[in-house]
């Protein structure tokens, strides 16, 4: 188990700071313009650092070095740098488009103890100013999960009001972490279409027409749907006690049909919908999923059944991509190791997952680590034929381990990614596509 | 000989120091916003000083942790701690796959594990300190990897809370056999990001680079960055041996060892004069090792220049010649087509005009380069410009004329701005750059990167040349790729930035 919060020297840890994690958070929202309170780096060290490794994404046009930043000094930190924070926000406003301004503090204002606050409230006040918020992402605050929930307890604080109705069928969508979780795109697109069978509308936040309408949309929804074990439970529960808006945590964004029905049906039973309307929408799915899967059998058969798999990747891809594999591929999980940093409670829950959830006799081994050389050493003990882990562990597949290997957790350097996402009921046959590509040859 | 530069000829380097003087200090001044002629610039350099533009409006372009810990990673046998939040180095994490791409028929040697920690600064090491952390990650890098050299980056956050790093270093020295290295390269140190190249070879010189125990006769030390290809570092070493020389590349692709014996080559050369010019002078200054800052091997002429220099300061001037003479055979036919070719690119027989350079290393060889191809130059884009380079640039004007130069460190917003109003057919640019490439004329890359093997991606010397001339020459053949983006995309800047008269806003411009 890891130690909640622990803060040791690491090598090569699979995530970034609490800035970097904002950062990617607010550059996945539509119209939403970052202002960067920090050294003149960050921004392009989380353009490099993130948008990349997760699978070679360019930012938008208003990342990289489009990206206000204050770039700050020595003289600001001997003098203060909010003066020249104040004429950073009035000019983005001038020269870049956007319905969200959102001003993220980093380290140097955060030791030397800049009054950012003030300096946002009083351009606040000023008349027909647009959207602005202020969050406070010192990279010595936490990783980018950490900062993905600074930003929204920023805007439950500073954006969200008490909605004048519900609207009917409307579900948030929390826990994936633009930037960081490798799929975010393509998963949460995937939510919004199985969702919608069910006459569901998602609120993903991200990638919709405004991420300024559609944060303001939080309070009114139906429902708040985690799909992490732990990342954004802090911000459902705080939603529910302001606006009263229930939440339910899913480990993960569901992948193939198994989970992908249980995953309708729990949220079916949450919102009063009638079993029938599921059962229909179940049925026709699947059939279409499960004639699909046998296609992909001859392969799973001659290179991967009952293959002995290890997995190295962030909590909500592990769990839904173990499950899918062990539970309705016949693979074998030797070894999990979870590489995001799940407080203490959360770990127990993801074990039992990670044993109770699976129907393999055998059950894997889970390791908490965010060590590189550490994660090296557990899976050097294992004799695995696949592993799905990061980019990290391509060459060590190949060279030391002699076995498949594919990229699905952060850092995914050797992959492009913008629409893929193994979730939903079709997406476990893209994953299988994937690892079956690197195996597959001529045998006669 | 050497151009040692305006305001440095007699300049020290203090060993003695725990770090170097920033670039703007070394150099008398150091801006990152101009735009105006070049002759202006070289006309307010000679007053010695030009004060800094305080902008209105900025944009994240780099900082000097991110320069100099980007040219770290690739040493072998040694692990990069940085001593920083987690975020800093987060851009590192390709590191065990960055050099695996170089194929071994290519003489990789086997043998290539980078290795980096980051001391992951906490709420509570900021404020009781991150030494103690520092010092357990330095003794666990030497368990884990019993590495050559242990190189330690400074961060903002390390930097401003005041941690000792020194004092760290030397009670800890005793109990590692790896060499530690301090480099004092706080991102918010200096507007200068050079001053992170500066400081880096300080470190190096005090720390790293060994007294000579012999000179060694035929080596060359070709000083190397991140922006340089494997392909252009291979060239180096065919050229110079045909020289018989050895090439010593550093610090890009370098082991420790090939950094610890610099002081023993009988001569610094370098891709990129403002990068090498600190470990340049120390070198000479220490252990009487002459080297050359200008030109860089970028183009046809810059490349005779650059091999003549090096046979004339190692006594090899004949073979120098010989070695041209040879490779002109070999290239200046496809040189000639080149041209041609580029002449006739318009159609209605005007010069292709362009804006590339980056950094202002480039800006004094690209443009001769460009020139040389028969291009025009739109304007020159360099990242930043200090008080080291007044003659070369003088010598440039001389040389290609006067021209546009825009002084920008990664500037999203002045490069759309410049580029829309200068409207060249050939914009050359990087990635990262927001919405700069959404155009209806040509864009080109303005660099590769270090494992870009294929032949196509080279840069530096002849082949190089005529691989870059074939990209520009590409960039006329189809658009639809920018066009798409211009015609489907959303532009980020508004229409009141695209009329404004500079590519920058100054402090105090923004009436409310």
């Amino acid at each position: 188990m890891l130690a909640e919060k622990e803060f040791t020297f690491l090598e090569a840890p699979r995530f970034s700071c609490a800035l970097g994690g904002a950062y990617m958070t607010v550059l996945g929202m539509e119209k939403a313009v970052p202002i960067l309170h920090a050294g003149g780096g960050c921004g392009m060290v989380q353009t490099m650092g993130m948008a990349f490794a997760s699978g070679f994404n360019s930012v938008t046009p208003l990342g990289g070095n489009a990206t206000p930043c204050t770039a700050l000094l020595e003289k600001h930190v001997v003098f203060g740098g909010e003066e020249k924070l104040k004429e950073q926000i009035k000019s983005t406003v001038k020269i870049m488009k956007g319905d969200l301004y959102v001003v993220l503090s980093g380290c140097i204002p955060s030791i030397i103890g800049d009054d950012v606050e003030s300096v946002v409230q009083e351009i606040r006040r000023r008349p027909e100013f647009p959207a602005l918020i202020h969050a406070k992402t010192p990279g010595f605050a936490g990783n980018s999960y950490d900062g993905y929930e600074i930003f929204f307890d920023a805007v439950i604080e500073q954006l969200l009001e008490e909605p004048g109705s519900k609207e009917k069928g409307l579900v948030n969508i929390l826990g994936i972490v633009p930037g960081q979780h490798i799929f975010w795109k393509g998963d949460l697109l995937k939510i919004k279409e199985v969702l919608g069978k069910l006459g569901l509308k998602a609120n993903l936040i991200f990638l919709e027409f405004s991420g300024l309408a559609a944060l303001k949309k939080i309070p009114s929804a139906e429902l708040t749907i985690i799909l992490s074990p732990w990342v954004g439970i802090k911000n459902a529960k705080k939603i529910k006690d302001k606006f009263g808006v229930p939440y339910i945590v899913f480990p993960g964004a569901p992948i193939g049909p198994k989970q992908t029905s249980e995953f309708l049906y729990r949220v079916a039973g949450q919102l009063d919908i009638p079993e029938e309307s599921v059962a229909r929408v179940v049925a026709e799915e699947e059939r279409i999923a499960y004639r699909q899967f046998e296609r992909v059998a001859d392969a799973l058969v001659i290179f991967g059944a009952n293959a002995p798999v290890a997995v190295a990747a962030d909590s909500n891809i592990a769990i839904s991509l173990t499950k899918f594999l062990t539970n309705e591929c016949g693979m074998l999980p030797l070894v999990v190791i979870i590489t995001d940093t799940p407080p203490i409670e959360s770990q127990e829950s993801i074990a039992t997952e990670l044993n109770e959830g699976l129907d393999s006799l055998i059950k894997p081994e889970v390791h908490f680590e965010t060590d590189s050389y550490k994660i090296r050493e557990i899976l050097g003990r294992y004799k695995f034929l696949m592993i799905y882990a990061s980019s990290q562990e391509k060459y060590l597949a190949q060279n030391e381990w002699q076995s498949l290997h594919l990229s699905v957790s952060f850092p995914s350097l050797d992959r492009v990614i913008v629409e893929r996402s193994y979730a939903g009921y079709r997406g476990g046959l893209i994953l299988l596509e994937d690892i079956l590509s690197k195996a597959v040859m001529p045998f006669v | 000989m050497h151009g040692g530069g305006h305001f440095t000829t007699n300049e020290v380097i203090n060993l003695e120091k725990n770090t170097c003087p920033n670039r703007e200090d070394r150099a008398g001044f150091g801006i990152k916003t101009y735009f105006g002629k070049a002759s202006n610039l070289v006309k307010e350099s000679k007053k010695g000083h030009i004060e800094h533009i305080e902008r209105a409006f900025e944009q994240t372009g780099g900082c000097v942790f991110m320069f100099t810990t980007l040219r770290l990673y690739s040493i072998r046998n040694a692990v990069v701690i940085s001593h920083a939040p987690v975020g800093c180095s987060v851009f590192g994490s390709g590191y065990r796959e960055s050099m695996q791409h170089l194929p071994p028929f290519l003489d990789r040697p086997p043998q290539w594990d980078l290795h980096w920690m980051t001391t992951n600064l906490s709420d509570s090491d900021i404020i009781f300190g991150g030494t103690g952390k520092l010092a357990d990650a330095i003794k666990e890098a030497n368990r884990r990897y019993s590495p050559q050299a242990i190189i330690i980056t400074t961060s903002c956050a390390s930097g401003i809370i005041g941690d000792d790093v020194e004092g760290t270093v030397s009670s800890i020295q005793p109990e590692v056999k790896a060499k530690i290295v301090p480099i004092h390269c706080e991102g918010h140190r200096s507007p200068i990001v050079q001053t992170g190249y500066d400081a880096m070879w300080h470190g190096f010189l005090k720390y790293l680079i060994k007294k000579p125990e012999k000179k060694q006769e035929d080596l060359v030390n070709v000083l190397n960055m991140f922006s340089y290809t494997w392909l252009d570092c291979l060239e180096a070493k065919r050229l110079l041996r045909k020289m018989g020389l050895r090439a010593n590349l550093v610090p890009d692709f370098a082991a420790v060892e090939d950094i610890e014996v610099m002081s023993e080559a009988v001569l610094t050369a370098s891709f990129c004069p403002t990068f090498g010019d600190y470990v340049m002078k120390g070198l000479e200054q220490e252990y009487g090792v002459p080297y050359f800052r200008t030109p860089s091997p970028l183009g046809f002429k810059n490349t005779d220049a650059w091999l003549l220099k090096i046979g004339e300061l190692t006594g090899r001037k004949e073979e120098a010649k010989k070695v041209i003479e040879e490779e002109h055979a070999r290239w200046a036919p496809q040189v000639k087509t080149l041209k041609e070719a580029i002449i006739k690119l318009k159609g209605d027989g005007s010069i292709p005009s362009v804006i590339g350079a980056l950094g202002q290393g480039r800006m004094l060889t690209h443009t001769t380069f460009f020139k040389e191809l028969g291009l025009d130059i739109a304007a020159s884009l360099t990242l930043d410009y200090d008080g080291l380079f007044v003659e070369e640039l003088e010598e440039l004007i001389e040389d290609v004329g006067d021209f546009d130069v825009c002084v920008n460190t990664f500037q999203g917003a002045d490069q759309t701005n410049l580029v829309q109003r200068k409207d060249p057919d050939i914009y050359l640019t990087c990635p990262f750059k927001g919405g700069a490439y959404k155009r209806g004329k040509g864009i080109g890359w303005i660099h590769t990167l270090r494992p870009m093997i294929h032949p196509m991606f080279s840069q530096t010397f002849y082949s190089g040349a005529i691989s870059f001339a074939e990209m520009a020459i590409r960039t006329f053949k189809n658009r639809s790729f920018q066009k798409t983006l211009l015609n489907k995309t959303e532009d980020a800047y508004s229409e009141w930035w695209y009329k404004h008269p500079l590519p920058y806003l100054i402090f105090g411009e923004v009436i409310d």
